[in-house]
């Protein structure tokens, strides 16, 4: 996960086009064009990548059911069955209808359940959106109080405090959520299981889905803190007297925020992934829980409108972070290599 | 010929296999008839009105009516939101609904089926013989080229249906079809507004769409997530079997989809809903004690069992499927997997089928029995316990059915009890989807298929004896067994149940005797955990939970 | 694994040995790894032989209970308690042991040839290369990794082995990218500059310079990716994407421990164990991070 270490992963535009094009236009121009022509290109790789990707699964959800060997249909009705979903297509055909499909903006109907598959993602993409909404401000909140924490607090917290994050990065999400669950519904009785779009009930799965998130927040505030803790400029203010809690809140949080910008928008990936299991184990209607059905029914057309929401949803965020981060800190040099603070691993923590 | 489609959830790998698989074992340990038993929690004072909440694994896939009737858990849904011609109870018994009364002709070819006056779909247009007609044949037939499936199983001998005036409907067979009128009142078989069924696939799969003529209409229903109901005031027509005429009590029943089975049980337990479908079967000790009412009613149909394929080594010698018939000690496994009041099989049908009879004397556990027929048949104990013949060894694969989720300890059992007779059992585990695939009848690697299928007539056995008529032929023997053949025919062709009676009879103890069919348990598939606070609930024939006659106490 | 084994013989006896880079560095505090670590290696030694030889450390039937001690309560008897067949929850844990190592390892190999390939060709050829090859990586990279674990082992179907590699193929792009940027920094380093100009051929750096340089960090998000690996692959586990129940993974006996409320253990002992050893293996890349 957030692997904070020396994090600068050098990624370099293109050289050749910058080269190219610096003679004519703003280095700024030329970068942020340069990334929404990549960002346009990524999604429509992914497209084809999760198309061929679900291909391979063996057989439909039509077919499937109509050969059930309790299904007593004759080849004949299965064929026109078949057909009428256009599954009797050859793959790159059923590729380039479904492609040019989605680029008029229908993203056809699903299989398993007949219904258009925007309207299916239009129904529930409203209460994925509260819950990873929520589960980042959750994650934001901790981890800065972790961060600060660690600052802040007397030594014999602060230090197990420091091994909040790698905790959080250990538990099996699944497992922080049944927890929950247990403890505040059926315990405590603090939120109802059935109410599962409630408020209380949002905010433990937003709970439950923000903890292994804040944790690469967390490690990354705590490591840009420490090393900024470590300039001149600090050990010269704290010298002088300044508080350590002055000192963190007017010197050290904002250059160490800064970053945790990046990061947030690399976790959007992992929060949607995360939604899968949290959205199953709270009973939440979400893309997550779609998903969960669409893969065992092999609905493709759904898995593939999902997946490419997700990328786009990346691709997204991540495009306006990169567009805007060069303008809120100058030490980006936008000619040759992006040199910034970027973690290495958005990593899949499950 | 009555094939009928199975019950068991068509689609069951949702929410993981856990919950799928929970499905079969929660049926397991709670034992047969409803038991609703129990200290009562409420104050005896019945509730008009009220709303109940049903928790579910799951709400199945397309809401089009003639592909998802049958669902496992559709069929909930289904079974408030519209009516059938007929009703048939947990005894098997055929009783008149929207069907006032029938006739058949001499040979079962030709039926007259009379019509209630008066019952409407809740759009306000009459339930008459036009309408009955347009459902019949949308169910022989569906709209295949719309994505509108038939519903499998439907006699494939419909020939046709016409309405001789508005009350009456004269369906026609090709061939006598004995189990036509008991198959109107399987869940297939629910009627659906022609105004519905004239919509596009597409339109049909948005459940708002479909107009039932049922004690409740939908309300409001979200994909994936739950559905609400509410009742009709204007509903007069229920089965007279029902303990319960007019409007239903209660005004809303929501149906939530809860994917884990804990979740289910412990929101019911907190008072947050009144019903848990498919609990677990290791928490319903407690829930009894504290008065809690599970349900698990019997479907019928098929007893668990498994059905040798007779063309594969070693099933194809009939000595060694009487080994196994004999050398399963199907005590060990109802004590160890299941509870004490789940029912021991007492033929390869369930026992509350009309025409089913108690054969369990002809497959009583007798190991030595079981050893003397192997050493009939040429295997020979070897060294490591494992029998030999030509250099051979007796090696069985069993493929746990993955619908029954107590499927894997009895094959784990039954692995055991068939090594100590000298075989080497292998079990491999698939989930649904590969199952599906590479698990059927007659599969050359399939030696024993394990069955779970519920049917509404036994006439259904029939069709998956032999080959006969596009037969299932579970037994992979083709037209080789004349009398097996013989046997089949009679109980198809019959045209009275009192004729079919003794065929039937000697049809169970045959294919006892020769091993095809090797009985496990009987089986409960739908379990239901229930607050003491939800009296009334009645099971149909295929052992769906009823709310339409149920009300709230206290 | 090497990094365990070497910790487990390393001693005063074997000098000259391959030891870690923070070992090898010789003075200072840091010689000695902290008591975190150590105990983070003895966790991951003793997940090791587990997997090896279950046998060694219970001697109970993980697949063969007595139905008549279902459901008991961890004791000197049952260390993790029972289950619903009354099998022994250690045993089980003990047994699933070689099948959850196995496949993280089997997605971390995944991560780091796959990814470790593309990045090392990516960054050393550049070019054209780089850019396709980039472009494939940014794909990986925008598909939520869980997301894409689950559509690859829906594809291959529900086996554990199959969620290992899916595990493997969402790591990919991970690798790659740490991979291409320690390529990019070797390369540019005057060493290299400097062989590259005396006539080494390219081959030759690769192999010298490039890669020994590289693997370093590699290593360090090899071990990192173990823990997270055995996390998804429980988390697919969980989803029922795994083995169907008799197997006894780590992540399989959690989520059908959850369906036994009643018996708690069920779920914590085994997830205990995942986050012991998942924590120990960040541990253990924390600790190379920092004596790299």
């Amino acid at each position: 996960m957030a692997q904070t270490r020396s994090s600068t992963t050098v990624r370099k535009p293109d050289a050749r086009l910058t080269r190219g094009a610096r003679r004519t236009s703003s280095p700024y121009l030329v970068y942020a064009l340069q990334r929404v022509a990549q960002a346009v290109a990524v999604v429509l790789l992914a497209y084809c990548f999760t198309f061929l990707v679900i291909s391979v699964l063996p057989g439909d959800p039509v077919t499937n059911t109509l050969r059930n060997p309790e299904n007593n249909f004759t080849e004949e009705e299965i064929a026109r069955i078949v057909a009428y979903y256009g599954l009797d297509q050859p793959v790159h055909v059923q590729l380039w209808e479904s492609l040019s499909r989605f680029l008029t903006g229908d993203l056809g109907v699903s299989l398993r359940s007949n219904l258009p598959v925007s309207r299916l993602i239009g129904e529930i993409i409203g209460s994925t959106l509260v819950l990873a909404v929520s589960a980042l401000v959750v994650a934001v909140v901790l981890a800065f109080g972790i961060a600060y924490g660690t600052r802040n607090l007397p030594a014999p917290l602060a230090r197990p405090l420091r091994a909040f994050p790698s905790l959080f990065l250990s538990v099996p999400n699944f497992v922080i959520g049944l927890l929950l669950i247990n403890i505040f519904a059926f315990q405590l009785g603090l939120f109802q299981v059935i109410d599962s779009e409630g408020p209380a009930a949002t905010f433990f799965a937003a709970v439950a889905l923000g903890i292994p998130v804040s944790a690469q927040i967390a490690e990354v505030l705590i490591a840009n803190l420490d090393h900024e803790a470590r300039q001149e400029y600090a050990g010269f203010a704290t010298s002088r007297g300044l508080s350590r809690s002055r000192l963190f809140w007017r010197h050290l949080l904002k250059p160490s925020s800064l970053p945790v910008v990046t990061v947030v928008a690399l976790t959007v990936g992992e929060l949607l992934g995360g939604a899968l299991i949290t959205e199953t184990i709270f009973g939440r209607t979400g893309v997550g829980s779609l998903v969960q059905r669409s893969v065992t029914t092999q609905d493709l057309p759904v898995l593939q409108a999902v997946v490419v929401l997700a990328a786009i949803t990346f691709v997204v965020v991540n495009l306006v972070v990169d567009l805007v981060y060069p303008l809120l800190d100058p030490r980006v040099d936008l000619r040759g290599a992006t040199k910034r603070v970027r973690p290495v691993t958005e990593g899949a923590s499950a | 010929m009555t094939p009928i489609r199975p019950v068991r959830p068509r689609r069951a790998r949702r929410p993981g296999r856990t919950a799928a698989a929970l499905v079969a074992v929660l049926a397991l340990t709670a034992g047969c008839a409803a038991s609703g038993a129990g200290s009562e929690q409420g104050n005896g004072k019945r509730q008009e009105g009220g709303d109940l909440t049903f928790l579910i694994d799951s709400l199945g896939d397309t809401w089009i009516p003639n592909n998802s009737a049958i669902s496992s858990f559709q069929g909930h849904i289904w079974g408030h939101v519209t009516d059938k011609l007929v009703y048939v109870d947990e005894e098997g018994t055929v009783s008149p609904w929207v069907a006032e009364e029938w006739e058949q002709n001499d040979d079962a070819t030709e039926f007259t089926i009379t019509l209630k006056d008066g019952v409407t779909f809740s759009d306000g247009s009459p339930v008459d013989a036009e309408a009955v007609v347009a459902n019949l044949d949308i169910w022989a037939d569906g709209r295949p080229d719309e994505g509108i499936n038939p519903i499998g199983l439907f006699p494939t001998t419909y020939e046709s249906a016409e309405a001789v005036d508005p009350l009456t409907v004269k369906v026609s067979f090709s061939a006598p079809t004995l189990g036509f009128i008991p198959t109107l009142g399987y869940h297939g078989s629910i009627l659906i507004s022609p105004e519905t069924l004239a919509l596009s696939a597409e339109e049909q799969a948005d459940l708002s769409n479909d107009i039932g003529s049922g004690p409740f209409t939908v309300k409001s229903w979200k994909e994936g997530d739950s559905v609400v109901l509410e009742k009709r005031d204007d509903y007069d027509w229920a089965p007279e079997a029902l303990d319960h005429a007019g409007p239903a009590t209660l005004d809303t029943l929501t149906y939530k989809l809860v994917a884990e089975p804990s979740v289910r049980t412990a929101a019911v337990q907190s008072g947050q809903a009144q019903v848990a479908y498919n609990p677990s079967p290791q928490e319903l000790g407690p829930f009894k004690e504290q008065g809690y009412t599970v349900a698990a009613p019997r479907y019928l149909g098929f007893v668990n069992g498994f059905a040798l394929n007779t063309q594969v080594a070693p099933f194809d010698d009939a000595k060694v499927r009487q080994a196994v018939q004999v050398g399963i000690d199907r005590d060990e496994i109802l004590s160890t997997v299941y509870t004490e009041d789940w029912l021991p099989a007492e033929s390869f049908i369930q026992s509350n089928v009309p025409g089913a009879s108690d054969h369990s004397d002809e497959f009583a556990f007798d190991p030595e029995a079981a050893k003397t027929l192997l050493d009939e048949a040429g295997w020979r104990a070897a060294g490591d316990g494992v029998r030999t013949k030509g250099g051979k060894k007796l090696t069985l694969t069993l493929y746990p059915n993955p619908y029954l989720a107590t499927s894997q300890s009895i094959d784990e059992l039954v692995a055991q009890q068939l090594g100590d007779l000298g075989f080497e059992v292998e079990i491999q585990a698939y989930d649904v989807v590969t199952y599906g695939e590479k698990v059927s009848f007659q599969n050359p690697s399939v030696p024993a298929y394990e069955v779970t299928r519920s049917f509404i007539d036994a006439g259904t056995v029939a069709g998956i004896l032999t080959d006969t008529d596009g037969g299932e032929d579970w037994f992979n023997v083709g037209q080789g067994d004349p009398e097996l053949t013989r046997l089949g025919n009679e109980v198809a062709g019959a045209i009275s149940t009192e004729e079919r009676e003794p065929v039937l009879d000697e049809l169970q103890s045959y294919v006892l005797q020769q091993g095809y069919f090797v009985p496990l348990t009987q089986i409960v598939q739908r379990l239901y955990l229930q607050s003491p606070k939800v009296k009334g609930v009645s099971y149909n024939g295929i052992a769906y939970a009823n709310f339409y006659t149920a009300y709230l106490e206290g | 694994m090497t990094t365990i084994t070497t910790e487990a013989t390393e001693g005063p006896q074997a000098p000259g040995g391959w030891k870690p880079s923070a070992l090898r560095r010789g003075r200072g505090s840091r010689r000695v790894p902290p008591l975190g670590v150590v105990a983070s290696f003895a966790m991951l030694l003793l997940v090791v032989g587990w997997s090896l030889a279950p046998g060694l450390f219970t001697g109970q039937d993980p697949a063969r209970g007595v139905p008549a001690d279902a459901f008991q309560g961890p004791s000197v008897a049952h260390w993790f308690g029972t289950d619903h067949l009354g099998r022994d929850e250690f045993a089980r844990v003990v047994h699933g042991s070689a099948s959850s190592v196995t496949s993280a390892l089997v997605a971390v190999a995944i991560g780091v040839l796959v990814g470790g390939l593309i990045g090392l060709v990516a960054g050393f050829i550049g070019s054209w290369v780089d850019v396709a090859l980039s472009r494939v990586v940014d794909v990986l990279l925008a598909i939520p990794s869980f997301l894409l674990a689950v559509v690859v082992v829906s594809a291959l179907g529900f086996e554990t082995i199959n969620a290992a590699i899916a595990t493997g193929v969402s790591a990919v792009a991970v690798f790659a990218r740490v991979m291409r940027s320690e390529v990019l920094r070797t390369r540019r380093a005057v060493f290299v500059e400097a062989s590259l100009l005396l006539g080494g051929s390219r081959m030759h750096v690769l192999l010298r310079h490039v890669l020994p340089n590289a693997s370093r960090s590699v290593l360090n998000l090899a071990v990192l990716q173990f823990g997270l690996s055995i996390l998804v692959i429980a988390g697919l586990a969980f989803l029922g994407y795994g083995d169907p129940p008799p197997a006894s993974d780590w992540g399989l006996l959690v989520s059908s421990g959850k369906d036994y409320p009643l018996a708690p253990w069920l779920v914590y002992t085994p997830a205990l164990v995942t986050i012991a050893t998942v924590l120990s293996a960040n541990r253990i890349s924390r600790w190379l991070r920092k004596t790299d």
